[in-house]
């Protein structure tokens, strides 16, 4: 398996992921169903998730396919393009989660949550239809307009209207990656901010975590759960960073081992806490006192979190050193 | 100012030289990798008792979080030693760089301040919540600034070298 293979097994899911969230959500929305409500907003979480590294192995498929044949401006307008979706998918998935969050009591959540989801949601749906529309473009001539079909490498783009309106809002890829780079004080307040983030979360859902699996008893589990949001703040920190860092040097961390391991411990952290939320474990641990001890499936979640996000520091730290471990397989 | 001459003689030396140069992945960025989680340790479990006396999330108890001490202190021991073999790989461009001192400051006064919060609002049972709330706030809030100058001073080390070795400066 290559970048291209990752990055067309993972390119549908931003997709058609968002279409599905958003159908449900409209559905639940005029139906007034609350729990489908909450499915949608867990698919939106989700895929926020997945296309990070739906995201990270286009730039892998870009060096993959580079060169005679392909043409430079179809790839810029996609990554442009992406660069674009990427944030609104983000976003919707953040504010879907702050809604998940304050309905954890099966109350809706407030007004204002449901309308920036209605809003960010169709805004990355359209937007996520227009870079994936861009990416195939790039392989599949059959789908491009008029004069552009023909020529194997277009240098000049036709855009329809709703084309050259979006185009107007996305960035010049390599414009972006000088502007992250182009300062060390800006590269500097990226890095602290990293690390900041990172702190927060080890200091909220490290705390939790070694609570639930029986340290620290003297906490009653319900107040350190509310330190929760701190750490997920420091997570949404982390994500915008961590982004804005590799689509400043991608070619740092693309063919490193050590990436793509991180990615996965985020993706299985992802699952972990689908394990607590979305059983009928969370429900026996919120309201444990000081104290009382937590049963062994929530002990065994809290450890696998511990563990999987001591992989994502170590793997992050390793990023560096493993650089070029992933040239020669391609 | 001429570069001390020992600091040539630390980074000739075997330990040294095995920490830059091992291909091990127990070498250099191991060390890197216990001074992150020490980091964290440290910073995330001391962010924690100054938010919680700042009046994030009321409804902890402020007394057994006189346990974290022990968590903070080991974080501490992990990133002075951690530290120390850092800055034996790479002396020279530590010590020439400025900001290593300003980072080195930031830390010295949060630490202070760790201990004294350790001292004065946890290590008396007898004080009422509502107390240790009154006492901490202060020391909380620049606790919380001096650490945010320690990771942010420790990340502008790699930017701001003067050296990489001795007798090579940086960009020369």
């Amino acid at each position: 398996m290559n970048y291209a293979h990752l990055h067309l097994l993972l390119n549908h899911v931003p997709v058609i992921g968002s279409i599905v969230g958003l159908g449900l959500f409209l559905i639940s929305f005029f139906g007034k169903n609350e729990d489908l409500r909450r499915s949608s907003y867990i698919i939106f979480a989700a895929v926020a998730l997945v296309t990070i590294p739906t995201f990270l192995s286009g730039f892998g498929a870009q060096q993959m396919i580079k060169g005679p044949g392909v043409s430079d401006a179809l790839i810029n307008r996609h990554e442009g393009s992406a660069l674009l979706s990427l944030w609104f998918m983000e976003l919707t998935g953040a504010i879907a989660l702050i809604g998940l969050w304050q309905s954890q009591a099966t109350a809706p959540p407030p007004r204002w949550n449901v309308s920036a989801v209605m809003l960010f949601s169709v805004l990355t749906v359209v937007l996520m239809a227009r870079t994936g529309n861009t990416g195939g473009d790039i392989r599949h001539p059959e789908l491009r307009p008029g004069a552009e079909a023909t020529a194997a490498e277009p240098t000049t783009i036709t855009e329809g209207t709703i084309g050259a309106f979006i185009h107007k809002f996305e960035p010049d890829p390599d414009k972006f990656s000088d502007a992250m780079t182009f300062s060390k004080w800006w590269w500097t307040f990226m890095m602290a901010a990293h690390f900041l983030g990172l702190i927060l979360i080890v200091g909220t859902v490290g705390l939790f975590d070694i609570r639930i699996m029986g340290f620290l008893k003297q906490f009653p589990i319900a107040p350190l759960h509310r330190l929760l949001p701190w750490g997920l703040a420091g997570l949404a920190v982390n994500i915008v960073t961590g982004m804005l860092a590799f689509a400043g040097r991608p070619e740092n961390y693309i063919f490193s081992i050590a990436l793509w391991l991180k990615i996965l411990a985020l993706l299985l952290l992802g699952l972990n806490a689908a394990a607590f939320y979305l059983t009928d474990v969370f429900g026996k641990v919120e309201n444990l006192g000081a104290g009382e001890d937590a049963p062994i499936s929530a002990k065994l979640i809290a450890a696998s979190s511990l563990f999987l996000w001591f992989a994502v520091i170590t793997m992050g730290r390793y990023i560096q050193p493993l650089t070029d471990t992933l040239l020669g397989t391609n | 100012m001429a570069v001390p001459l020992i600091f040539n003689t630390i980074e000739q030396s075997g330990i040294s030289r095995w920490l830059r140069e091992s291909q091990s992945i127990f070498g250099f960025y191991f060390i890197l990798l216990f001074h992150t989680i020490g980091m964290s340790m440290v910073v995330g479990a001391n962010a924690v008792v100054d938010l919680r006396i700042l009046g994030v999330a009321r409804d902890i108890p402020i007394h057994p979080l006189k346990r974290l001490f022990a968590i903070m202190w080991t974080g501490l021991g992990i990133n002075v030693t951690t530290g120390l073999l850092l800055l034996t790989a790479y002396p020279t461009k530590a010590l020439t760089n400025p900001d290593f001192y300003i980072k080195l400051s930031f830390i010295g006064l949060a630490v202070f301040i760790m201990y004294r919060m350790n001292v004065r609002v946890f290590g008396d049972s007898s004080l009422s919540e509502a107390a240790m709330v009154a006492k901490g706030k202060i020391m909380a809030k620049w606790s919380l600034v001096f650490w945010i100058g320690a990771v942010g001073s420790g990340r502008l080390l790699s930017e701001t070298a003067r050296y990489f070795f001795y007798g090579h400066p940086a960009g020369g």
